[in-house]
């Protein structure tokens, strides 16, 4: 029963300054009677997603990344096999904001050159904290033509539209490659998982 | 929840599921028909909700399992971090779990019966 159930799949890694909302992004909770759980503990490092665009069925692995990691530390096997990057920051936060551009300093270092990018301007539920205006992050992203959106993991405001834009933007760019070309390079034995999680939306 | 008591004989059809594998609390898809092979093995699974606290992890005896070979059969699913060389398995929309797991050494995935629904 190893027949194919798909016709492509895309590496997603969500990138940015620690406490913008990576983690809350991959793991919501519907509910909080779940916050005390098992899971919520140990935490998700990928999850598995399908979606359909465009008459084709689309896994989406998206990964998580480790919090105290910054871009300095991060080199080139950590962006291996990625086709796309949310590159995430905090409205509320201004430093998060600025350090966008040494993120995308670093994945033009290190990443696939031809690696999809967009932009998170993340928590845009707190309005009466915000530091950094939707017209900023739109400015940046335009500057390095990249798609933007303003997203609340709270409030789960954008969060799919965002995955859904990232994956179609992949898909015009591999439209004419052979189906499951990246198939080879993923894997879950990445690397070891530090075990900073339990923070999430709900605390 | 317990294996015992229910009966999954109406689920299976050649070794395999016969209905979609869905979340017992939004209604996710996990894994399409027939896409997972009737397996029965004893494991300590955790349970769903914890009541001693993160020290000391609740677990139950589950045996009935649909065996994945390659985790990109899933529709959709979350693995979480690594623990003892396991992964174990959630909703990816709501993140209720473990729903079953994954063995790093064999690369196969196992959800449990009893922790989702069949429709
Ligand atoms: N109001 C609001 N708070 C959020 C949102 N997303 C995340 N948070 C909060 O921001 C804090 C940090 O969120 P995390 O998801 O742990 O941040 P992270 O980017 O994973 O941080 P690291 O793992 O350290 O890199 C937590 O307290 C969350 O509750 C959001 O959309 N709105
Ligand atoms: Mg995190
Ligand atoms: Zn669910």
């Amino acid at each position: 029963m190893a027949k194919k159930t798909y016709d492509l799949l895309f590496k997603l890694l969500l990138i940015g300054d620690s406490g913008v909302g990576k983690t809350c992004i991959l793991f919501r909770f519907s509910d909080d009677a779940f916050t005390t759980t098992f899971i919520s503990t140990i935490g998700i490092d990928f999850k598995i997603k399908t979606v359909e665009l465009r008459g084709k069925k689309i896994k989406l692995q998206i990964w998580d990344t480790a919090g105290q990691e910054r871009f300095h530390t991060i080199t080139t096997s950590y962006y291996r096999g990625a086709m796309g990057i949310m590159l995430v920051y905090d409205i509320t936060n201004e430093k998060s904001f600025e350090n966008i551009i040494k993120w995308l300093r670093n994945i033009d270092e290190h990443a696939n050159e031809d690696v999809e990018k967009m932009i998170l301007g993340n928590k845009c539920d707190m309005e009466d904290k915000r530091a950094v205006s939707k017209e900023r992050g739109e400015a940046v992203a335009r500057e390095h033509g990249i798609r933007f959106m303003e997203t609340s993991a709270k409030a789960s405001i954008n969060i799919d539209r965002a995955f859904n834009e990232l994956a179609e933007a992949i898909l015009d760019k591999t439209a004419g490659r052979e189906p499951g070309d990246h198939v080879d390079r993923v894997t879950v034995d990445r690397r070891q998982q530090s075990s900073t999680t339990g923070s999430c939306c709900n605390k | 929840m317990p294996d015992c008591g229910t009966s999954y004989e109406n689920e299976v059809a050649d070794g395999y599921n016969i209905r979609n594998v869905k979340c017992s609390f939004c209604n996710c898809t996990i894994l399409k028909q027939k896409l997972g092979k009737f397996t029965t093995l004893e494991f300590d699974l955790p349970l769903m909700k914890q009541i001693g606290g993160a020290y000391n992890i609740e677990t139950e005896k589950v045996s009935l399992f649909w065996l994945v070979k390659h985790m990109m059969t899933f529709e959709n699913v979350g693995f979480s971090n690594t623990v003892d060389n396991k992964k174990y398995l959630t909703c990816a929309d709501c993140d209720a779990g473990p729903i079953g797991f994954h063995d790093l050494t064999t690369k196969e995935s196992f959800i449990a019966l009893s922790r989702v629904t069949h429709r």
